[in-house]
């Protein structure tokens, strides 16, 4: 990114993070989504397909042509003759040509997310898998170019002094659904299925081999219980189980915070650098809660002078969304030890990534969780979400936001568990910040032909992260888990801590650096020769 | 007539069936080539491409045990060099002695690559080793900016959007203009031997002024050696190809990101435009043949001959020709497979145009000798 190379830069966080100005928004949201796959970094574009080219297209950041296209569909499918959507898809054609009777359908998370737009990221995550099999990327409806349901906000240029206890979610909820030309109420996981068959159907593939990550994995759980005929395998990255509402995901937040924590204090580096790292953590917390901290900074951006209302949620969002990536998180220690001492720079860079990011289309992000995640919240997971703060955070949200949005409520046999025989690969990674092991283990209650690998060091999207493509690959051309080896996935890939703004080695010691201390000494006698003279 | 050469054709194929060893002679660049070249590509492919676990040689690295952490996790390790059983390549990295404190300070800290760039089998290991470590940097300075409060996107200004208009048979084009090459000599090379054999052979066997002896026209005789070595020439094309369709499929192209096919209409495009090549070589040879005085002296003059098409055709694989030369023989029609293996449109005008020149050329070829074996010095090789 620095030297020219601009496909290369690897941080990548515009694709966890949400939404515009409804910042409270950002809080509130579950985005359980593909965190790690834009290769191109923070820049975040709108990339659109040249209709006037019906069958080849270019995407971002992959030089090659590709098919791509799009089907109209009823949006209301007990309404064939009613509003038709298109429901666009695009094809990364195998490299070995020949049979396609199979293709790889790569499905994103968010829930909000387009696949299309991380075309490049999942072409290079599944280059072995694209090999001999065509990869299948299929906006879903409500999100990318397949009508997108976005909630645009009156823009960013407040985003660092807003106090976001000042925003009203039913207020900003009631203008986006006014402004949606769409019925929000088709947008669910149900009817996008029925558009993935289509495509699939149009495209004339026999079998589809699934990868889903995070939301993605729900909608490929669906598949297996709807169409399991045309499944050859599937794999589940970052599960979002059947039985499992997505709510609940203030405790996988919390546990992220806690290992990252322990993680550090077992880190000899970190730990002896920033020893007392979770009083830290609640001081900063304890004081933001109080009252927000508010400072003159220059914007991260555009350099221009600017007020920042350091607030809990900015802070604790921008935690949270660092957790995401194995290469952000590492920067986190740095960012509480410097806010405690009242040095908001590190957590503001971290904010900075989150906010003016449109990879989660807010409408249909509400549309789902609103109809398959909300209702179903018991009143006792209600009281458990409501000990963590983003739990609170969600529940308070969701509350005002689903009110508005009125989705109806799916029926009770959505959350049963998925049974099947289809061969399945469910990954976890250990330090996951939004789909924890557990849930993986729940998505396997009924899954006969299946096996559950967990990356100790991978946070969320295993695949990404791993050899986990690598096994992905394995059981797409094997067509059984039986010889799927999780030794790989043990491999230590984890990386020091930023022990200050600029270095993750060992800061030397004054004494450990003998070249140092001599040109300064040097130095030092020329300083003191030219005072003679 | 037709009867009458027919007759003759039976006879020259009869011939050159009887010869075993010469028929295989002509096959055996036939069914070898493609072979070979397949052989070649897999060696090829095998040797400039990285290796999936990379061994290299790393010095004080445990000054960057964060960096060669990263590498290995990328597949890019240290290799002991005492350790018979791994494949070290040839390039050192070395970290200076003050990395650890330069990084400290946010100032660059150095690295050391040390490699022979000229070398084909470790260029790609060293342009991945240089893009990994391109990519470490640009992490952690992207990371160094977040921590100073400042959005990384500030310092990339320019986003360049590639869009290469290059089709999957494209991408194979240089390899597949190779081979075509291949399958134009084929043409050249299978008709040879059956071509010096039936002239300079026959005329050393005596058997020439036999054939002249009896009642058929000297202009059937010409035309039924012509045509012998033109189905001879084509046997040994349709050879080739069906072997390079077969062989290709072994390659693993796809370690390359394309893949090479020979597709059905590729075939028959080929016999197609091969055959007026077939017509001429063949004449060129019996020509060129019934000038020399003996068997020995007509194949060194054929292979000097021969090398004239050859220098046409691989002008146009590789793209050197000046553009007269897509209206020449063998060039012109090798520039038309080239368009159409690329998915571009076939330029038609120059074919025909080349093909009609080719034809022209074996027609005269023909006449000339003709009239050439109607002279007592050229029958008995005086």
């Amino acid at each position: 990114m620095f030297h020219g190379k601009a496909n290369e830069s690897e941080i990548s966080m515009a694709d966890i993070i949400t939404t515009t100005s409804p910042l409270k928004f950002l809080i509130g949201m579950i985005i359980i989504s593909l965190s790690a796959l834009s290769p191109s970094v923070f820049a975040k574009q709108d990339s659109k397909i040249d209709e006037s080219r019906v069958n080849h297209c270019y995407v971002d950041d992959l030089a090659e042509r590709l098919k791509c296209g799009f089907i109209s569909v009823p949006e209301d499918r007990t309404k064939p003759n009613g509003k038709q959507i298109d429901i666009h898809y695009v094809v990364l054609p195998a490299i070995k040509n020949g049979a396609n009777s199979e293709a790889f359908l790569a499905i994103a998370g968010g829930p909000g997310q387009s696949a299309i737009d991380n075309a490049a990221g999942f072409s290079r995550m599944f280059s072995k898998v694209r090999q001999k099999r065509d990869i299948l990327l299929i906006d879903q409806r409500g999100t990318g170019r397949s009508n997108v349901l976005n909630c645009e906000g009156e823009g960013f240029e407040e985003a660092l002094s807003i106090n976001e206890a000042d925003f009203d979610v039913t207020k900003e909820t009631q203008a986006c659904l006014d402004k949606l030309d769409a019925d929000v109420t088709q947008y669910g996981s149900l009817n996008a299925l029925e558009d993935f068959e289509s495509v699939r159907q149009h495209l004339g593939y026999r079998k589809l081999h699934l990868y889903g990550i995070s939301y993605g994995t729900r909608m490929a759980q669906l598949y297996m219980r709807k169409y399991p005929q045309v499944l050859s395998t599937v794999t589940i990255d970052g599960v979002v189980p059947m039985q499992q509402s997505v709510l609940a995901i203030g405790n996988a937040i919390n546990r992220a915070f806690e290992l990252l924590i322990q993680n550090c204090d077992e880190n000899e580096l970190c730990g002896k650098q920033f020893p007392n790292l979770k009083g830290d953590l609640h001081k900063v917390d304890a004081e933001l809660t109080l009252k927000p901290a508010i400072s003159q900074v220059r914007d991260p951006l555009t350099g221009e002078s600017t007020q920042l209302t350091m607030t809990r949620s900015k802070f604790m969002g921008a935690i949270r969304m660092a957790l995401y990536m194995p290469n952000v998180r590492a920067l986190i220690p740095h960012a509480i030890s410097e806010a405690a001492k009242g040095n908001f720079q590190p957590v503001m860079g971290l904010y900075s990534l989150t906010i003016d990011s449109t990879g989660i289309a807010m409408g249909m992000h509400a549309s789902v969780v609103c109809g398959e995640d909300w209702q179903r919240l018991t009143q006792e997971e209600r009281d458990a979400a409501n000990q963590t703060y983003f739990g609170q955070e969600m529940i308070t949200n969701f509350e005002k936001s689903c009110a508005i949005w009125n989705m109806p409520a799916v029926e009770s046999s959505f959350s049963a568990p998925i049974s099947s025989n289809i061969p399945t690969l469910a990954l976890s990674g250990q330090i996951d910040p939004a789909t924890p092991p557990s849930w993986g283990e729940l998505a396997m209650e009924e899954l006969t032909n299946a096996k559950h690998f967990i990356a100790p060091y991978a946070t969320h999207g295993v695949a990404n992260q791993s050899c986990g493509n690598d096994l992905i690959a394995q059981l797409v051309d094997s067509g059984s888990v039986e010889g799927l080896d999780r030794s790989c996935l043990d491999k230590d890939v984890r990386r020091n801590f930023y022990l200050n703004a600029s270095t993750v080695e060992a800061i030397p010691d004054k004494a450990d650096a003998p070249k140092e201390t001599k040109q300064a000494d040097t130095r030092h006698t020329a300083e003191q020769g030219d005072s003679h003279d | 007539m037709i009867s009458n050469i027919m007759t003759m054709v039976r006879k020259e194929l009869i011939d050159a069936a009887r010869d075993k060893r010469s028929v295989m002679a002509g096959l055996y660049y036939a069914i070898g080539t493609p072979l070979l070249m397949c052989g070649m590509f897999m060696l090829l492919i095998g040797q400039i491409s990285s290796p999936e676990d990379l061994n290299i040689k790393i010095e004080n690295g445990e000054r960057a045990p964060d960096l060669v952490k990263y590498l290995s996790s990328q597949g890019i390790t240290h290799g002991d060099e005492q350790d018979k059983s791994l494949d070290v390549k040839d390039i050192r990295l070395i970290f200076s002695d003050d990395y650890a404190a330069q990084m400290a300070k946010g100032l660059s800290a150095e690295v050391t690559l040390v490699a022979d760039n000229s070398n084909e089998k470790l260029q790609n290991s060293i342009r991945r080793l240089e893009k990994n470590l391109q990519t470490y940097s640009a992490e952690m300075g992207s990371l160094r900016l977040i921590a100073r409060g400042i959005d990384p996107r500030v310092v990339q200004p320019i986003k360049v959007n590639v869009e290469d208009q290059a089709t999957p048979d494209s991408k194979g084009g240089v390899i597949l203009g190779v081979a075509t090459m291949t399958m134009i000599y084929a043409v050249f090379i299978s008709g040879m031997n059956l071509a010096i054999d039936t002239s300079a052979g026959e005329r050393e066997r005596n058997s020439l002024a036999l054939l002249l002896s009896h009642p058929v026209s000297t202009r059937n005789i010409v035309l039924a050696k012509v045509l012998a070595v033109t189905i001879f020439a084509m046997l040994g094309l349709l050879l080739t190809l069906i072997i390079s369709k077969l062989s290709y499929s072994f390659v693993p192209w796809q370690e390359l990101g394309f893949t090479v096919s020979i597709s059905t209409n590729f075939i028959l495009l080929m016999l197609l435009i091969g055959l007026p090549i077939a017509i001429m070589a063949a004449s060129l040879q019996l020509f060129v043949s019934f000038m020399a005085k003996t068997f020995k002296e007509a194949q060194s003059y054929l292979t000097l001959v021969l090398i004239v098409p050859m220098m046409l055709s691989m002008a146009a694989s590789y793209n050197i020709a000046p553009d007269t030369l897509q209206w020449l023989p063998v060039s012109g029609q090798q520039q038309a497979l080239i368009a159409f293996i690329k998915g571009r449109e076939i330029p038609m005008l120059q074919l025909l145009l080349s093909s009609m020149t080719t034809l022209v050329i074996a027609l005269g070829l023909t006449f000339a000798m003709e009239k050439s074996l109607k002279s007592e010095k050229i029958v008995f090789g005086l």
